[in-house]
């Protein structure tokens, strides 16, 4: 790299790295084999990754020229991104706009996230191994491991953190301002929480005087924390350009740290859906994808397809060719559990009572389900036949199950999306493995997520949970529809469609359903405690609900719940249970994982902060 | 959760005047599903009818008012999800109810019996004073009737039991089975206090006065 590397130390390098995937500007390289530098320039110290195809020579005078945006955060700018106008040579990524990595399991590839759940760069190690660019990475970097995907590295450098706030803020306009913050954030690395403690008063006062005159110093605290717990939380939402409008923070429980929000994102859309797929067809990373649909959904026409995979109709890693099988398969697997109750004759039936029973069920539930929808309105509507003819399949699946009231609610919307009755009869069929056990015959399945539901919200906010408890609605049965039908009643149907496909990710824990219940129930607090709401008035008030909730800020809720549930210090294995959180032994809270360490240092991190920072202006 | 003592107590009309006792009873609706016990509600307390009344899941609330001589009833209303995966959760609802709508569909003799199994699980595990109603809904289709009224009748005697046939959609006697009940019931000056279950834990005086009298002197 010397021959365009002016001033510049090569900290590691490796060959036989091809380029798989990165800005469309740069896709004549793509497939092609080249070698992957870390470098650092001597006087800005600001380390790249770079890569270079083999088939190219660099001149230095095209360097700049190249990527201007280099250091451009540090003026205040956004990253631009447009291409450069001249023709790349190669790659050359600033390593404070990579804000994850992930490894694949085969150690073959590594892809580098900007933040935004955009894919920087895209490289296949063609000998197979990038454990040495990780180690390199891990070397350089201070990484934590993502709890939603154990192959995601996020990076956690706080002095970046701050670096990048404090200049996106673009305060400092005078040196000496600018050196006594600068001193602060060196110091706040050695000693956080005495400097937080200590400094920042002095601090606001300096920004209050200098930067800042006519408003509270409070964007700023929040801007750091917010940079820094989010980056550290979820090492993909940059909070770049994020103002103090777009969250809030809201206190719950004493015990748990302060709710970040959790804007949605964009909806999975068809080229990024076709992106996701190899050159057959298979869905190469399911976590990815998974995560895409956890933060924005998917895009109202491509539901139907999306929705296949995450009901189980088809696996991930099919490819077209295994889908055209799968697909002939479950045709004729559908049509003969459907003949095997078409060809009843009537004296079989009528000898044969647990059947007919079943579908006597079915009759009543059908014609009663969602007719207000155009889709199943009127006389002779063929669609409510589909829906009992998928029902009725059904109970020839699972005999056992059969049918129980509710499921014509799951069905409906499935039904209404797939518009087949093969498809929609399999991704029911999908749906039920998920949610069977509420249907349990005594109820242990209902009892049990009514429970974990009791213990979370007492986890989360003890002042409602004891209220509901002096009410005698301890019990949380004035949630049951919620969990029966996953909020199937409480929604308008898009709505609906929305909730599930975030719930089916399971991201970004096990029962992120109880959470969105918590994300409802709290909104209900002040009505429920202040208008001194009994048994009845609470069940009443909760029914009544319906159609009069906001999914996306639901969601958002439910997701900042998630975090600080998770980064509270008091959190027990019965709550982890519950989300799928590792359980950590009794004697030693925080010693759940190898990156234990920087787990106690982030939270001690995070902490201080916020410690320091409230503490400052209170 | 066993007090059984009707709730009473002196209203005052907004004008100040006294109005006269106001009693509160948990009325609790059982019944196979699709019988028609949300609709017979929703007449009830609406006046409103639905052909294709969606299935309850859990549990509802309501409540409805109505004037007796110089007593206003105030009726809190649990309907439930009939269905027999969800028998579990009723007592829940008709514990510590003073009274209970026990519905059928005319049109179908599997309900009929499935009533009976509730009159008899109310009489042996509910408040042993509860007030039991036996209604034969959906009246309206009386041409396919597959129960007899004499059946439902003879049965409804020897258990003691209001009956009556209704139709939700007609609303034929559905204001009458609520009001035969409410006349059944014990309208003592027996005030008691916060019950046990917190349902109906106090009457706002001025506002409960006035909708009582909007809702049930018409």
């Amino acid at each position: 790299m010397e021959d365009n590397c002016e001033g510049c130390m090569e900290l590691f390098s490796q060959d036989g790295v091809l380029l798989k995937q990165a800005h469309s500007y740069y896709i004549q390289y793509f497939n092609e084999s080249g070698t992957l530098y870390i470098t650092e320039y001597a006087n800005t110290k600001d380390r790249f990754i770079e890569w270079k195809p083999n088939s190219v020579t660099v001149h230095s005078d095209s360097h700049d020229s190249e990527w201007s945006f280099v250091n451009a955060i540090y003026r205040g700018e956004q990253m631009s991104p447009q291409p450069p106008d001249s023709k790349p040579k190669y790659i050359k990524l600033d390593m404070n706009q990579v804000r994850s990595f992930k490894v694949s399991k085969k150690n073959d590839t590594m892809t580098f996230f900007d933040g935004k759940g955009e894919i920087l760069c895209h490289f296949f190690f063609q000998h197979g191994n990038c454990f040495s660019l990780f180690a390199a990475l891990k070397g350089l970097l201070k990484t934590t491991v993502s709890k939603r995907d154990k192959n995601i590295h996020i990076i956690v450098d706080e002095t970046l953190q701050l670096n990048k706030s404090f200049a996106t803020l673009d305060l400092f306009q005078d040196s000496q301002s600018a050196s006594i913050v600068w001193g602060f954030v060196r110091s706040f690395q050695e000693k956080p929480v005495e400097t937080a403690f200590g400094a920042f008063a002095k601090i606001g006062n300096t920004i209050g005087n200098n930067f800042m005159p006519s408003s509270s110093p409070q964007p700023i605290e929040e801007e750091v924390i917010t940079n820094d717990v989010k980056e550290y939380e979820r090492g993909v939402e940059s909070s770049d350009g994020a103002s103090p409008k777009d969250y809030e923070i809201i206190h719950s429980s004493p015990e748990l740290p302060s709710r970040l929000q959790y804007p949605r994102g964009n909806p999975l859309s068809y080229d990024q859906w076709t992106a996701l797929q190899d050159s057959e067809g298979r869905i190469e990373d399911v976590e990815y994808t998974k995560l895409h649909i956890f933060r924005g959904g998917i895009a109202p026409s491509l539901r139907k397809v999306v929705w296949k995979y995450m009901l189980d109709f088809y696996p991930w890693n099919s490819s077209n060719a295994d889908r055209k099988t799968i697909l002939g398969k479950k045709e004729q697997d559908y049509y003969d559990m459907k003949l095997q109750w078409k060809t009843l004759k009537p004296w079989q039936l009528q000898n044969f009572v647990q059947l007919r029973d079943r579908l006597s069920l079915v009759e009543k539930d059908v014609t009663r389900t969602d007719r207000t929808l155009p889709f199943y309105a009127g006389d002779n509507n063929k669609n409510l036949q589909a829906m009992s003819d998928i029902l009725m399949t059904y109970v020839m699946h699972n005999f056992d199950l059969g049918y129980v009231q509710g499921m014509s609610d799951l069905l409906s919307p499935i039904l209404y999306l797939l518009q087949n009755e093969v498809d929609a009869f399999w991704c029911f069929a999908g749906f039920m493995e998920r949610v069977c056990t509420n249907f349990d015959a005594d109820q242990a399945g209902m009892k049990t997520q009514l429970s974990n539901l009791y213990i979370l919200l007492k986890f989360s906010n003890p002042t409602l949970a004891s209220y509901l408890d002096n009410q005698e609605s301890g019990n949380m049965f004035f949630c049951f529809r919620w969990l029966l039908v996953l909020f199937k009643r409480e929604f308008e149907l898009h709505d609906v469609f929305r909730l599930w496909e975030v719930v089916w990710t399971n991201h970004p824990c096990n029962n992120f359903h109880l959470l969105i219940s918590i994300a409802i129930l709290e909104k209900q607090q002040s009505e429920f405690i202040g208008e001194e709401m009994g048994f009845n008035e609470i069940l009443k008030h909760v029914n009544d609900l319906s159609g009069k909730l906001d999914v996306n800020d639901i969601l958002d809720n439910a997701e900042g719940l998630y975090y600080q549930i998770r980064e509270s210090s008091q959190l027990t294995n019965e709550v982890r249970q519950i989300l799928g959180l590792p359980l950590i032994a009794e004697s030693s809270p925080k010693d759940d994982s190898t990156d234990s360490i920087e787990n106690e240092l982030m939270a001690n991190v995070d902490k201080a902060y916020e410690n320091g920072l409230h503490t400052s202006y209170f | 959760m066993e007090n059984m003592a009707t709730r009473t107590q002196t209203a005052q009309r907004p004008n100040g005047s006294a109005q006269g006792k106001i009693c509160q009873f948990k009325l609790v609706l059982l019944g196979e599903s699709a019988v028609g016990k949300s609709s017979l509600v929703l007449r009830f307390v609406k006046g409103q009818f639905h052909e294709y009344q969606e299935s309850t899941i859990g549990a509802a609330f309501l409540t409805q008012t109505v004037c007796l001589d110089d007593t206003t009833v105030k009726f809190e209303i649990w309907d439930t999800a009939g269905q027999e995966r969800y028998h579990s959760l009723a007592p829940m609802y008709y514990r510590g109810a003073q009274a209970a709508i026990v519905v059928y569909d005319i049109t179908n003799q599997d309900t009929f019996g499935r009533a009976k199994t509730w009159v008899k699980e109310l009489q042996r595990q509910a408040s042993p004073n509860i007030v039991i109603a036996l209604a034969g809904n959906k009246q309206d289709l009386a041409n396919k009737r597959m129960v007899e009224f004499e059946e439902a009748q003879n049965y409804a005697d020897e258990n003691t039991l209001l009956f009556m046939e209704t139709s939700a959609k007609t609303a034929m006697n559905v204001n009458d089975i609520f009001l035969a009940i409410a006349k059944k019931l014990p309208r003592n000056e027996q005030a008691s206090g916060a019950s046990a279950s917190g349902q109906g834990r106090r009457l706002a005086e001025g506002d409960t006065g006035a909708r009582a009298a909007g809702s049930c002197c018409k």
